[in-house]
């Protein structure tokens, strides 16, 4: 096992670097640079002669090889450069921006998977019950709403309307209370449900399918003959053959979520990669771009891994070699 | 005797009624469909959708880009049925009109991924091996590619600002999902007995894949592009929304949404943002359900 997770690892690097050459390339065919607005500055003097410095000195007179070479080396040695736009190293911008995106993301991961996969297995237990068919429509009507869509009504409705919970930001400015558990916690509520609601509803359809696959199974029969309780058979042995699907999906949204979770971060004024990584773009901030990107092709990349991990962990059977 | 049984033998045959017509596949396929009240409902609601952004001047005689200056910030009136913005466009009438970015997008953008889902994953199944391996691990990098700023990158180095930019943009970086769909169907298909008899009898390569198995894959592109179209409409209400997507002064429902939903607004003018958000839910509802039920016309086994 730990030799395949090891070989797993070192599986992404081919990867990797194919998708930071493809950024690499796209980010220079965009036109301009990020010291080009230093030109049309009226108040800079020898505008011209400072754009000059700060190109050569950032090495963008450079052919691209060089460039990528020179931007290689110094990830390897753990160093992402400095962001050209807002002057601090890219690692410590990242470090400052991933744990709030963090915490967003597993949140709502938590919130999707301790409701869907209970409400999916007891929609298989009794199919085309009321409450299979009840639950079923809700959810496909929850799998329609865009989640930026459904940000907005969030808002609207909680904050606006009800007036229980922020709408932006992570903490309350200025108040006494600010950056405790409490005011943290209800500054996240809303933007993880808006994270969370659409793929819930996916969640939860994926799980009532995979558990209506086994629930006819034999193994089922003979744990119910045995007298085994419903739930326990439910949730023991139903629920541990159904679950292995849904741990590769999760595996693959893990990275998915975080991207998802871009938009929403603008909708909440989130402080998180989503901004950065935005930011970064339309300021031609290249080593910001090279960063986020590389960071987000990482979690991409380490949720399938965990996907596999967790599999062979959830069915025995599977053995990599 | 032989003559006593052919006379039963066609007595028999005139007493039984008429043999029933048979039907294509195709056509029972349709039948099915037509027979989920679902499916059925959510082909009514977008067949609405589509005649009210089509003719939308039955519904409203203002214009979405010419403002009635007199009216500006109006809540909803006689006059203006939704109210007007601050410019003093009619928001009845940008709603309307709005559809067809939004609809025209998602439609484009799903064919064209499905053309090249098809052409690629087809390639990469029917071939398999070495070809196969390189070509899907090249779609296993796109689809671990950071969407967005996938993007942010092409609409600046395209500069978009039409609706054909934001069609190309949304193909280019969601094509590798269809194309592994594709490939598992081609792969499939490529071990079944008809195509080995083709294979057999001396048909061509491309003969193969175009007359007999894509033919076959037909029933997994319509539902590949009808579940296509309901993502991208949120996609590009979403990338409207983030002012990524057509300019602000062509209607769009993300574009309506991203004007109406500043912190105040979002308040105070709840007639300006439902209304977009209603028809972007509604589309999107209606063309799953319509997947759903095809999904379950063209197999009816996966329905259990």
């Amino acid at each position: 096992m730990a030799t395949y997770i090891v070989r797993r690892i070192l599986g992404l690097i081919p990867t990797l670097f194919v998708i930071t050459v493809i950024v690499f390339l796209m980010m220079h065919a965009m036109p301009g640079n990020a010291f080009q607005s230093l030109v049309f500055n009226p108040r800079l003097k020898n505008s011209g002669e400072l754009y000059n410095r700060l190109v050569k000195e950032n090495g963008l007179n450079q052919s691209l090889v060089v460039q990528y070479i020179d931007w290689m080396k110094n990830v390897l040695q753990g160093n992402l450069g400095n962001s050209f736009s807002l002057n601090l190293p890219v690692s410590q911008l990242i470090a400052t921006y991933l744990p709030n995106t963090l915490i967003l993301a597993v949140t709502a991961e938590v919130i999707i998977l301790a409701i869907s996969i209970p409400i999916g297995v007891f929609q298989a237990n009794r199919v085309n019950g009321s409450f299979d068919m009840i639950s079923s429509f809700i959810s496909v009507f929850l799998y329609s709403i865009p989640g930026f869509v459904f940000a907005l009504m969030l808002i609207f409705i909680f904050s606006f309307t009800l007036n229980w919970l922020p709408s932006s930001g992570t903490v309350t400015a200025g108040a006494s209370w600010s950056g405790s558990f409490f005011d943290r916690l209800q500054h996240l509520i809303l933007p993880a449900l808006a994270l969370a609601l659409p793929s819930m509803a996916y969640y939860t359809r994926l799980t009532r399918g995979n558990t209506l696959q086994v629930i006819v199974a034999d193994f089922v029969r003979t744990a119910r003959a045995k007298g085994l309780r419903g739930r326990k058979v439910l949730f023991r042995h139903v629920l541990r053959n159904a679950i292995i699907p849904i741990i590769t999906q999760f595996g693959f949204d893990l990275g998915g979520l975080f991207g998802g979770a871009v938009i929403l971060e603008q909708i909440f004024t989130w402080p998180g990669m989503g901004e950065l990584s935005i930011s970064a773009t339309i300021n031609r901030d290249y080593p910001l771009i090279l960063g986020t990107t590389l960071l987000f092709a990482v979690t991409v990349l380490l949720g399938n891994v965990i996907a596999d991990i967790l599999l062979a962990i959830a069915d025995p059977r599977i053995r990599y070699n | 005797m032989t003559l006593s049984t052919q006379v039963i033998a066609k007595t028999n045959l005139s007493k039984s009624p008429a043999p029933p017509k048979s039907k294509s596949p195709l056509r029972l396929s349709i039948e099915r469909f037509f027979r989920n009240p679902l499916a059925v409902a959510g082909l009514v609601i977008l067949l609405a959708i589509i005649f009210v952004t089509v003719f939308p001047q039955i519904f409203t005689h203002y214009s979405p880009s010419t403002p009635d200056i007199m009216n500006t910030d109006s809540p909803p009136s006689a006059m203006h049925p939704l109210g007007t913005d601050s410019s003093g466009y009619d928001y009845l009438a940008r709603d309307l009109y709005g559809g067809r970015v939004d609809l025209t997008v998602a439609f484009a953008a799903a064919f064209m991924t499905m053309f090249l889902g098809v052409i690629y994953g087809g390639i990469s199944g029917f071939f398999g091996g070495w070809v196969d391996t390189l070509m899907m691990r090249f779609v296993d990098i796109m689809l671990n590619f950071p969407f967005i700023s996938l993007i942010l990158v092409l609409e600046a180095i395209l500069n978009t600002s039409s609706q054909w930019m934001l069609v190309l943009v949304v193909g280019i970086t969601s094509w590798p999902g269809a194309a592994r769909l594709m490939r598992g169907v081609f792969l499939q298909m490529r071990e079944q007995d008809y195509v080995v008899g083709a294979q057999t009898i001396g048909a061509s390569k491309w003969r193969i894949i175009f007359r007999h198995m894509l033919p076959n894959s037909l029933s997994f592109l319509i539902v590949l592009v009808s579940f296509s179209v309901a993502s991208y409409v949120g996609l590009d209400a979403a990338l409207s929304f983030l002012g990524l997507g057509v300019p602000i002064s062509v209607p769009s429902w993300g574009g309506i949404l991203n004007s109406t939903t500043d912190y105040i607004s979002l308040k105070t003018e709840p007639y300006a943002w439902m209304p977009p958000a209603t028809l972007i839910v509604l589309t999107i509802l209606s063309v799953n359900f319509i997947g759903d039920g095809l999904r379950d016309a063209f197999d009816p086994q996966s329905k259990a």
